[in-house]
């Protein structure tokens, strides 16, 4: 058995403008995914149970279901759903939106949480109104507190779109798989698509890694 | 909306959706066995205090955990059989594709509670006798068994909601039973929302329990 990685050297420009698709997607997702989240992290410690029911229900179904179902419904069943049909780009988007909103309004809630209530004391002692509570001493903490978190959670959803490849979108996976085909060179065409989403992943992590140490040191400083 | 919706469908299929659900049941379980055992070995791999044996192993953790679950079944279903010119069946290839990135998650999980193993219980290990083999067995592994336990259990779920992904290499599981049935009776939204069911009922309850057990013997009691 013989490799010849030179191959997919041919196919350079076609695997980069899948990577910039999976990226374009991912970035689309993470920012319309991450508000939702926050919103859906504040809707789950809402006093009325009619908020908070639909939030905690919508989070568990989310995050209850394999992604890839998540997707083929969307695919599949949201155009008879709703009567209309719509770019295969858009059902990608909500599908992989809404998962991502479940996945991170865990996130927010978590560190919405980890805000002790003397603080909430002290901003009553202190006479803060409740819009200045929110956005200058619960928001700050929150978000520091979610940043690593958040950002493992983009990292996620970076290789979870991937999965958009199954139902015809031509990212990084789908545009190496189709190489793979027809070249039959499936060896070397995957392990590079493999390698060009690890060089992607695997910094990304490590900046988790760091940024977390750094949050708890300043925190607990 | 004037969809009419029905399930005749599917409850005529139930015995299509049972057979995947078992396949999808046997991955599961087979997966997470590969990942529980290998995933201890490989946690103390990267433990060890010889350089390469760390760095191999933290790399076959690093790249299971950084590339799409998707990326490396296709991976393992095309060029596996290439590279050791050997012919697996597809559920075998499918279980040692699952349990591998199981491997790798568990092996940060047991990591994690390895090193959180208090220095004294190793000093007072070493102050009993014990040789190396009786540490790991007799003291590691008990500990970062029941400190990693809910988090083995949630990448456990994991892995049984990543075994749909294995339907798109034709092992008939789940969500290829699901698939082929959508096709069939040109019904997607039935059939594909009874597959969600079945995935999140399953997904739910098992957490669940476990929120539930990880509340009850919460090390730290309130």
């Amino acid at each position: 058995m013989t490799f010849d990685f030179a191959i997919v050297l041919r196919f350079k420009e076609a695997l980069l403008l899948g990577l910039w698709t999976t990226l374009q997607l991912t970035v689309i997702c993470v920012v319309l995914g991450s508000l939702l989240g926050f919103l859906v992290g504040m809707a789950r410690s809402a006093n009325s149970p009619f908020v908070r029911v639909p939030a905690r229900a919508y989070v568990e179904v989310f995050r209850g279901t394999p992604v890839i179902v998540q997707l083929f419904w969307f695919f599949f069943c949201l155009p008879l759903v709703i009567g209309t049909e719509i770019p295969n780009i858009v059902a990608g988007i909500i599908a992989l939106t809404l998962y991502m909103g479940a996945i991170t309004s865990e996130t927010f809630r978590a560190s919405l949480k980890s805000i002790s209530r003397e603080q909430y004391d002290a901003c009553t002692a202190l006479g803060l109104p409740h819009a200045t509570q929110v956005v200058h001493v619960v928001l700050p903490q929150a978000l520091l507190r979610a940043a690593p978190t958040l950002l493992s959670n983009c990292v996620s959803l970076f290789k979870e779109s991937a999965l958009l490849s199954a139902v015809g979108m031509a990212d990084l996976m789908f545009i190496g798989q189709n190489i793979s085909n027809n070249t039959a060179r499936p060896v070397e065409v995957l392990t590079v698509v493999a390698l060009i989403y690890f060089a992607i992943a695997f910094p990304l992590t490590r900046v988790v890694t760091r940024f977390e140490s750094r949050v708890l040191a300043k925190l607990s400083a | 909306m004037d969809y009419a919706f029905d399930f005749y469908s599917v409850l005529s299929n139930t015995d299509v959706l049972i057979d995947g659900l078992l396949v999808t049941l046997e991955l599961t379980v087979a997966a997470n066995v590969v990942g529980l055992v290998l995933g201890f070995g490989v946690a103390l791999l990267t433990t060890s205090s010889i350089f390469p044996v760390r760095v191999l192993s933290m790399l076959f953790v690093e790249f299971f955990r950084c590339t799409p679950a998707i990326v490396q079944i296709i991976w393992f279903f095309y060029c596996v059989p290439i590279l050791f010119d050997v012919y697996i069946d597809s559920i075998t290839m499918g279980i040692v594709a699952l349990g591998l990135n199981l491997t790798a998650f568990n092996a940060e999980a047991y990591r994690a509670s390895i090193q959180s193993v208090a220095r004294e219980q190793m000093d007072a290990s070493v102050a009993l006798g014990f040789g190396p083999v009786q540490r790991t067995l007799y003291i590691i592994l008990p500990n970062a068994l029941r400190l990693s336990l809910p988090v083995l259990v949630t990448n456990g779920i994991g892995t049984f909601q990543q075994s749909a992904l294995v339907a798109l290499v034709a092992v008939q599981d789940l969500m290829y039973a699901g698939k082929s049935l959508a096709t069939q009776t040109y019904r997607p939204i039935e059939t594909f929302t009874a597959v969600a069911l079945i995935y999140f009922v399953i997904s739910f309850v098992v957490a669940q329990c476990v929120e539930f057990a990880a509340r009850r013997y919460e090390p730290t009691s309130r």
